[in-house]
């Protein structure tokens, strides 16, 4: 079977989902959430990336993907701030400790 | 030309009203001029200003044009929907800003509160007005920046710092689905813009049948279908009240309203898709009021009733977009209107006391039921303001939620369709369920003897008095007159069926 | 002219509602004038629609969209219950000017009672069946909310939300099939209904005759929703006069007349009719007699009676029923606000720590027992022509099964109404309490009520007549006063309801005689006092719905690696759903 230049992509596409998705389902330290997240985050620009292509619209999909990028690190930007205040008032980077609110 | 465009008003000053209020106040706030607070008469001023140019363009909406807005690569046009989103987020906004001024008032960071709040408003209406699938997802990802930082406002409150932690993670996770489902759709079709996709897709097709797995779950995760609502009722609780007014009144509404949107683009799939949202209302009926009968802290009782709220307006779209029934359409329309009315004034009652009785006293424990018992002898407003909100949640009337319901069941019930018409019969009985954690609120708050909380509690502020007067007579009244906006959500019901070429 | 009046009967009350909750609770004289000013001045309203009352729609507000016409119409039957409402509401406001002296919160007592009194007006009224389903639910938020009116009291809270919850179940019946008449002839319109009912689905007609049936049942106390009743007692006793007796629980029958031309044709439904006020009338008044609240024993006799109006319904007698329905307004809000100053003076609800109190009251003595002796069906009160008359439809039209257990029912009546007075006015002293005669206020309101027993049966003839020419649906024949007294008297029936009522007077009497009888019976007597198992369903489902409630709420784990999963979980389940459908 001839690996195609799409195929590859969508191979490293869904790797990095999944590593993102494990890394949310196991990683306990918050710092090394918002990590996984951008790694989902790199999946998904990768894909818009690859779907300018296929569209033939290779412009398309990259200003997408930068768009994308700086969404994205804004999210990251709250997300690391977020685990600077949860460090100072609460103590730990632990997600475990995160679980006051519930039921 | 350029200034005679309202549209380019309504976008404009949210956008660019907001970075200055935020400026502005800052600089204020260094000179020494604390207690003007300038941030707030800004943005009320500017979301009073933009009821002008959305007056004129729902007048164009509501006589069948279209107003288009381009600049450069964006395009927005407003439709029925986008009028109803944009009509109900701009009232909620207003009366939140002015219920805010002394809630907030007090608070580090007060400019940053209105900036944002200024902020959310304008991009929520862009949400609604956008017109291909990538801006769209844009909109929806400033509308959710938006409120992560509002909901971790209390920036040293452990609670609310949980609460912002799950909001973003979970709500980043399902942006990044909604993208890809994006990516999918473009490969497929080559196009992004809303109307023109459906054209271009040829059915049946796996690889939008996936991407509509990812726009589900995607969106859903705002719009809080279960079981993407875990982080709902941390949010909603833990947020300053005027917040979670706005989370819970529109925020998540507008999550419904882009999900809608993506789907449309999707119109080929057909029934399956009605089947889904079918299933997603039984289970966010059922699982928001379970969940919400045992609970005692009052700002997370009401997140939960917003779970179940969303059940019902997905049971009048699934009723529309699976059988055609347009008043099903209208109904959710309509219940998106009053809910963000009756819920918005639940929790702004419910933050009046949270303020009297903790705030004001430097205290960030929650309000629980117990805390109301009695509180209808110091706070009459409140108390009436919160009985009435939560009766209309329950859907009793005469008051504006028991009319949308009723459009909702008639919309189930036109589709002629035996498991429609047991639906419908299944939410009343949910309905009849809400009541049991409803009705002992309103019994508590009505005792004779107050609680020591409420005789310690500080009095009622006059804007918060004023905020609620107005929104409990805006709920009476479409409860008696709902004919009044029967013209806002026919359109919105018209403009989402042709989407879906119905 | 009839338009202005409709509105005023409704919108009088209604007014003096928001008026009196703005006046405010320190000023309680100015609430108590205002009260009673707009309850009377829509009494006078409603009063002045009866010679007026026309059929078809008399009034009509274009709503539009999936909201059709909010249409409104004057016929007998609607003006007449509007009569009823405002006129009893009218005597309970003015019993509780001297009831609720001092209460606090008085402003939201009154409010509460006038926007009750204007929505069970606007319900009888209505001709658009969601309008109907509104005010239906509003006098249904009014009687929860004044059940519990006492807040404090965890008693009444229970009391009220049961209430609240039973009657909303019930109500589903009526909202699904306003909903489909809705769907298939795009109207709520109740006369374009009962004028197509013919041409509908024989399907959609049973469906909507059985949920009407659950609707009323729910409403009006019936099996198998009897028990929410009862605990109404705690409303303050104008309240139990004025909802839990005269009006609000008539809704159901009302609703039952009004619709029976359309569903009489509906295979089983006349006999399920039958049946459940058979069961209500029988049950409800064994529960009466080993009661010893004195206020329970008066709510098993309301469902027991409105048994007895259902039953009437099901054999085909609508005029009879609405002529007991009309008997029995006034006769059991008079013993109800008799009720009250026995209880107000007593201060005990208990029968058992009464007892000899007639002759330390005997004003209320005397118009209680005017009052018990027509519950009892002895001539010539009111309760006797009209139980009369539906006993007579029911021999006539009904199975004689169903009449035999009504005649023994009409016995057990007699029974536990002739022990009740004794219990509350004669038999021995319990305690010795300073017990004083009504007030000024209570005896305004209970003397037009005591006269009323006395003599409404004389307008058999006029309400007869004024059914028959304003139902065009409804196949009546208008009879004079004579000739209703003359078939009653002259008919066999009669006498052996009588033998049988003169039966049940003796049983109390010669109780001691009967003790092993009782004895023998106990078993039925301890049933009867748990309300013969229906309470503890209703208790049951409750707990069973909040232990699953609280089952669920484990999976709100609180950790943010479960939520995630969530949400995974919710992908694969999706795409499976989708997958599959497409």
């Amino acid at each position: 079977m001839q690996w195609s230049f799409p195929m590859i992509v969508i191979v490293v596409v869904l790797g990095l989902l999944g590593i993102g998705f494990y890394g949310l389902l196991i990683v306990r330290n918050l710092i090394k959430v918002v990590v996984a997240l951008q790694v989902l985050a790199k999946g998904a620009m990768l894909a818009l990336v690859l779907a300018g292509e296929l569209a033939g619209q290779i412009y398309i999909g990259d200003s997408m993907a930068i768009t994308l990028i700086v969404a994205d690190t804004i999210v990251a930007v709250i997300g690391l701030a977020l685990a600077v205040q949860v460090r100072r008032h609460i103590g730990s980077l632990d997600i475990g400790h995160l679980s006051k609110l519930r039921r | 030309m350029m200034f005679a465009s309202p549209f380019l008003w309504l976008m404009m000053i949210p956008l660019a009203g907001f970075p200055l209020i935020y400026l502005i106040g800052r600089a204020g706030k260094r000179l020494g001029a604390s207690k003007a607070s300038i941030s707030f008469w800004m943005a009320l001023l500017a979301l009073l200003v933009m009821v002008l140019p959305l007056y004129q363009l729902g007048g164009q909406v509501l006589a069948g044009q279209m107003p288009v807005l381009r600049l450069n690569a964006i395009t927005l046009r407003m439709d029925g929907v986008g009028l109803l989103l944009s009509g109900t987020v701009l009232a909620l906004a207003i009366a939140v800003t002015l219920f805010s001024y002394r809630y907030v008032g007090s608070e580090e960071g007060e400019e940053k509160y209105y900036a944002l709040l200024l902020a959310m408003s304008g991009v929520i209406i862009g949400l609604g007005c956008a017109a291909d699938l990538f801006n769209l997802w844009v909109w929806f990802e400033a509308m959710a920046v938006t409120s992560y930082l509002l909901v971790a406002f209390y920036r040293n409150q452990p609670g609310a710092l949980e609460a912002g932690v799950k909001y973003v993670i979970q709500s980043a996770c399902g942006s990044v689905l909604v993208v890809l489902g994006i990516a999918l759709v473009f490969t497929h079709s080559r196009s992004l813009g809303l109307l023109q996709i459906p054209a271009k897709i040829a059915m049946p097709a796996p690889l939008v049948l996936v991407a509509g797995v990812f726009f589900v779950v995607g969106f859903g995760v705002k719009s809080a279908l279960v079981p993407l609502h875990t982080w709902l009722p941390d949010a909603h609780s833990q947020a300053p009240s005027g917040i979670s007014a706005m989370l819970s009144g529109v925020v998540i509404e507008a999550g419904l309203v882009a999900l809608l949107r993506s789907l449309g683009v999707l119109s080929g799939l057909g029934a399956p898709i009605a089947t889904l949202l079918l299933i997603f209302a039984v289970l966010n009926m059922l699982v928001g009021n379970l969940m919400a009968l045992r609970q005692t802290q009052i700002k997370r009782l009401l997140a939960f009733s917003s779970v179940s709220h969303i059940g019902y307006m997905l049971l009048g779209l699934a009723a529309a977009l699976g059988f055609g029934a347009a008043s099903g359409a209208g109904g959710s329309f309509f219940h998106i209107l009053t809910h963000a009315l009756m819920k918005g004034l639940a929790f702004l009652s419910a933050g009046l006391l949270l303020y009297c009785l903790r705030i004001a006293a430097g205290s960030h424990e929650p309000l629980t039921v117990d805390d109301l018992a009695g509180a209808a002898r110091r706070y009459p407003l409140a108390a009436f303001a919160f009985s009435v909100a939560v009766l209309g949640l329950g859907g009793l009337p005469p008051l504006a939620g028991f009319m949308s319901k009723w459009q909702i069941f008639v919309g189930g019930f036109q589709t002629q369709s035996p498991l429609l018409q047991w639906l419908v019969v299944f939410a009343a009985l949910n309905s009849v369920l809400s009541l049991g954690y409803y009705a002992p609120l309103v019994n508590r708050i009505y005792r004779k003897q107050p609680s020591d909380i409420v005789l310690a509690g500080k009095a009622a502020p006059f804007t918060m008095n004023l905020v609620l007067l107005v929104l409990s007579a805006a709920v009476v009244v479409l409860g008696f007159a709902p004919g009044l906006v029967n013209a806002l959500t026919e359109s919105a019901a018209v403009s989402l069926l042709s989407a879906f070429g119905l | 002219m009839i338009e202005t009046l409709i509105l005023l009967t409704i919108a009088l009350p209604w007014l003096g509602a928001l008026v009196v909750w703005r006046v405010g609770d320190d000023r309680p004289t100015v609430q108590n004038a205002v009260a009673v000013g707009f309850a009377l001045a829509s009494g006078v309203a409603a009063l002045g629609m009866l010679p007026l009352a026309k059929p078809g729609t008399a009034l009509s507000f274009a709503v539009g969209g999936a909201f059709g016409d909010f249409t409104f119409v004057a016929d007998g039957l609607g003006v007449f219950l509007a009569v009823v409402a405002t006129v009893v509401g009218s005597l309970a406001v003015i019993f509780s000017v001297d009831y609720m002296r001092g209460e606090a919160q008085l402003g939201r007592y009154y409010a509460l009672v006038l926007f009750f009194i204007g929505a069970m007006a606007g319900l009888v009224l209505s001709s658009n069946l969601l309008l109907v389903f509104v005010f239906w639910e509003i006098t249904a938020l009014c009687s929860y909310a004044l059940i519990s009116f006492n807040n404090d009291d965890p008693k009444a809270v229970a009391g009220g939300i049961k209430a609240l919850i039973m009657t909303q179940l019930g109500g589903i019946g009526l909202l699904a099939g306003a909903l489909l008449v809705y769907a298939h002839t795009g109207s709520y319109d109740i006369n374009v209904f009962m004028q197509q009912a013919h041409t509908l689905p024989a399907a959609l007609l049973t469906v909507m005759a059985f949920g009407f049936l659950i609707a009323a049942a729910a409403k009006s106390a019936q099996f198998p929703f009897q028990t929410w009743l009862p605990d109404a007692m705690e409303a303050p006793t104008p309240i139990s006069a004025l909802i839990h007796a005269a009006t609000m629980v008539n809704a159901g029958v009302y609703l039952l007349a009004r619709f029976y031309p359309a569903f009489e044709a509906v295979p089983g439904w006349r006999t399920a009719v039958v049946v459940v006020g058979l069961l209500s009338a029988f049950l409800s008044a064994i529960m009466a007699l080993v009661a010893t609240d004195l206020k329970r024993v008066l709510a098993y006799s309301t469902v027991s009676q409105l048994g007895y109006m259902v039953y009437a319904i099901g054999a085909g007698g609508v005029f009879a029923s609405q002529f007991h329905l009309l008997s029995h307004s006034v006769f059991k809000a008079l013993l109800f606000l008799g009720a009250g100053a026995v209880i107000h003076a007593a201060g005990t609800r208990d029968m058992r720590q009464m007892g000899a109190l007639g002759k330390h009251m005997p004003f209320v003595r005397n118009v209680f027992i005017i009052g018990a002796l027509a519950l009892a069906g002895i001539p010539i009160l009111n309760g006797f022509w009209s139980k009369e008359l539906v006993l007579e439809a029911g021999l006539a039209h009904g199975p004689l099964w169903a009449y035999l257990v009504m005649l023994i029912g009409a016995g057990l009546t007699a029974c536990y109404t002739l022990r009740c007075v004794w219990m509350v006015f004669f038999g021995a002293p319990a305690t010795h309490h300073h017990v004083h005669d009504a007030g000024k206020a209570m005896r305004i309101a209970l003397a037009p009520l005591a006269f009323g027993v006395l003599t409404t049966w004389l307008l058999a003839g006029a309400f007869g007549h004024l059914l028959a020419e304003t139902l065009p649906f409804h196949e009546m024949e208008a009879e004079t006063t004579l000739s209703v007294i003359e078939e009653v008297v002259t008919a066999p029936a009669t006498l052996v309801a009588l033998a049988v009522v003169g039966l049940g007077l003796l049983a109390w009497w010669q109780r001691g005689v009967l003790k092993g009888l009782l004895y023998a019976l106990r078993a039925v007597a301890r049933l009867a006092e748990d309300s013969f198992g229906f309470e503890a369903v209703n208790r049951g489902v409750v707990r069973w719905t909040q232990s699953v409630a609280e089952a669920l709420r484990p999976t709100q784990t609180g950790i943010l690696s479960w939520n995630v999963l969530g949400i995974l979980a919710a992908l694969i389940v999706v795409a499976l759903i989708l997958v599959l459908g497409a």
